[in-house]
């Protein structure tokens, strides 16, 4: 009854410290693509929550005019939009999504590296005709469509068959941060990523256009300008924009995000300390329960020294039972994703963990010694206050 | 003869926030090997504390102890554990069994302890429990036991080991005759078999049947109440 239960508790302080350092993890890997993007000069765009949204209202001359707006006003962006299902065959039988970026996305965010291929070009020949456009594509896609290969498909927004050219392959679990929920990401596995020039853009349906506002990032522009364009997309789409500054972003981040991650760190360690404390206690109780079965072993011949090796055997196998949960746990977590097939979430690792996940088994692995030598430490220092004697049997 | 041991206690001390307790004060004990010895006084005297010290479970305190020739002093905590699993069977009350271990593991215990090599004290395990007839009860647990079979099952843990010091605490004080009869003979058939050496603490010097044991006895040591002095050494001859 008590191993068990000091199983559960170390389970559970176990667990917490596991998703504590997956989300602290996932939180810098976050923080560090927002960084990218977030740079002084650029302004990023999000929709008021409070602005009316009727999408059925909007349609491509209204978007167009603010594209032409920030045309006119050489105000430069970077777009980048994602989650177009398209039904594209291949060798995981799994949905595939298109990402649509250009050019200035593509340099001032650093995630979407290759493992094979070239980089993405953006000056490609945009001809109604006959459509052929570079695209890096997800590693899961490589094994279906190598190197060099051609795909004919569809395009949601474009809305007309064209052939894509696989230009690159991406690297393996490339993944992209929301940017108001750092923690939260998607990942590319099984995306194919398309390059958006203007002749792309403005051939695009209102949904690419549309889209692409949401989260636009406008670079190194003026205020007056921003404000021009507030204005514009109120008139034309009736949607009411907010455009924050890094600083802004950042103290959103800091306000909101970091001092949660604080909140959920200082809970986490509380908790932890609790279940350490009880834990501890429990121990300490099984030694009353056990002393005269300690002094017995000491007498035919267990020395200290021994008795610290079977404890420490003893917890590095509770430890380690906690461990092999905690992956499997995430492993299902992760493994899951490719038997609902969800292709957003399909990572590529021993059944889908991956370093994230990793580093946080190895923040558990380095908090399960500190806590085992504590708790061994305590246990011998109590039995030692025991001396062995026969009057402990008596 | 040889002297395997050499105890010369000056003082042991137990103190506590409030008192201080000075026993065994100028004690003295050499016995040789292969004898057989009986140490007997009063409830308190010490006699419990001098088996632990005997039993290279308590150092401290004032004086020395040369054991099979060796300054005990001079042994680590993992060597004197060694010795305990090695050289010295404890034959203990009938308590001192581990209630959770069917017998047959109680008994096999030290064996946990052994080095290795010395495994084949494993073949010594059957003509054991066949002396003390202890066969049908292997499976089960202490607490399923009687209290003769207990003493019986301390008394083959303490053996199995083939140790050359058995210490004894009052090994037959809860036993009726027959048991008590068959523990003494089980004990004196080792010293004569083994050249095993037996040093037993009783405090009951008036009782009929101890005074029998003692008769069988080379020597004991009485203090406390039955000596003037501190300590008397009186050969039963």
């Amino acid at each position: 009854m008590i191993v068990f239960s000091v199983l559960l508790l170390l389970f559970l302080s176990n667990y917490l410290v596991f998703i504590a350092a997956q989300s602290t993890v996932s939180t810098f890997q976050g923080y560090n693509e927002m960084k990218h993007l977030n740079q002084a000069g650029n302004y990023i765009a999000n929709l008021d929550p409070d602005s009316d949204m009727n999408m059925g209202k909007i349609d491509k001359n209204d978007t167009q005019n603010v594209y032409d707006y920030l045309k006119n006003n050489n105000i430069r962006y970077a777009l980048f939009t994602d989650g177009f299902i398209v039904s594209l065959p291949n060798a995981y039988d799994m949905e595939v999504s298109f990402a649509y970026l250009n050019e200035e996305y593509y340099k001032l965010n650093k995630q979407f590296e290759i493992s094979q291929g070239k980089d993405l070009y953006f000056d490609y020949c945009f001809d109604n005709n006959d459509i052929e456009i570079p695209v890096l594509i997800g590693k899961g896609l490589s094994k279906t469509y190598p190197l060099g290969s051609t795909i004919k498909v569809e395009d949601p927004m474009l809305q007309k068959q064209i052939t894509l050219k696989v230009q690159g392959i991406l690297k393996p679990n490339v993944y992209h941060s929301n940017l108001y929920s750092l923690s939260s990401k998607q990942y590319y596995n099984f995306s194919v990523v398309i390059p958006v020039n203007e002749a792309f853009l403005n051939n695009s349906s209102v949904g690419l256009q549309l889209q692409g506002l949401f989260d636009i990032i406008l670079l190194q522009t003026s205020k007056n300008k921003i404000e021009g364009l507030h204005k514009v997309i109120q008139d034309k789409l009736g949607l009411k924009f907010n455009f924050y500054t890094q600083e802004e972003n950042f103290e959103y981040f800091n306000k909101y995000y970091f001092s949660s991650l604080k909140i959920i760190t200082v809970i986490t360690v509380i908790l932890t300390l609790i279940l350490t404390c009880i834990t501890i206690w429990s121990s300490l109780a099984s030694i009353r329960l056990m002393i005269k079965d300690f002094t017995i072993n000491l007498f035919v011949g267990l020395s200290y020294l021994k008795l610290r090796k079977i404890f420490y055997d003893y917890y590095g196998v509770l430890f380690f039972i906690n461990l092999i949960v905690l992956f499997i746990i995430t492993a299902y977590s992760r493994y899951g994703t490719w038997i609902r097939k969800d292709a957003s979430f399909s990572t590529f690792g021993l059944f889908g963990v991956i370093g994230m996940d990793w580093l946080a088994l190895l923040a558990v692995l380095f908090f399960d010694i500190i806590i085992g030598i504590i708790i061994v430490e305590i246990m011998l220092w109590r039995i030692k206050k025991v001396p062995i004697s026969l009057g402990v049997l008596q | 003869m040889t002297k395997i041991i050499d105890l010369n206690i000056q003082e042991k001390v137990y103190k506590s926030r409030k008192s201080r307790l000075s026993i065994l004060n100028d004690f003295k004990l050499e016995v040789n090997s292969g004898e057989k010895i009986a140490i007997v006084g009063k409830s308190g005297v010490g006699k419990t504390t001098l088996l632990n010290i005997l039993g290279l479970l308590d150092r401290n305190y004032n004086g020395y102890y040369t054991l099979f020739g060796s300054k005990t002093n001079d042994l680590n905590l993992s060597q004197l554990a060694e010795w305990r699993n090695q050289k010295i069977g404890f034959v203990l009350q009938e308590s001192a069994l581990i209630n959770s271990l069917t017998i047959e593991e109680n008994i096999k215990l030290p064996l946990l302890y052994a080095k290795a090599g010395e495994n084949n004290k494993l073949d010594d395990f059957e003509s054991i429990i066949n002396i003390i007839e202890i066969e049908s009860i292997l499976k089960k647990k202490p607490l399923e036991c009687s209290g003769g079979e207990k003493s019986r099952v301390v008394f083959a843990r303490a053996i199995i080991m083939k140790p050359q010091l058995i210490l004894c605490d009052e090994p037959t004080a809860s036993l009726d005759g027959d048991n008590k009869e068959r523990i003494i003979t089980l004990l004196f058939k080792m010293n004569q078999e083994f050249n095993t050496t037996i040093i037993t603490v009783t405090h009951d010097l008036n009782s009929k049947k101890v005074i029998d044991c003692i008769n069988n006895l080379n020597y004991y040591y009485a203090y406390g109440k039955y000596s003037t002095a501190n300590i008397k050494y009186s050969p039963l001859t």
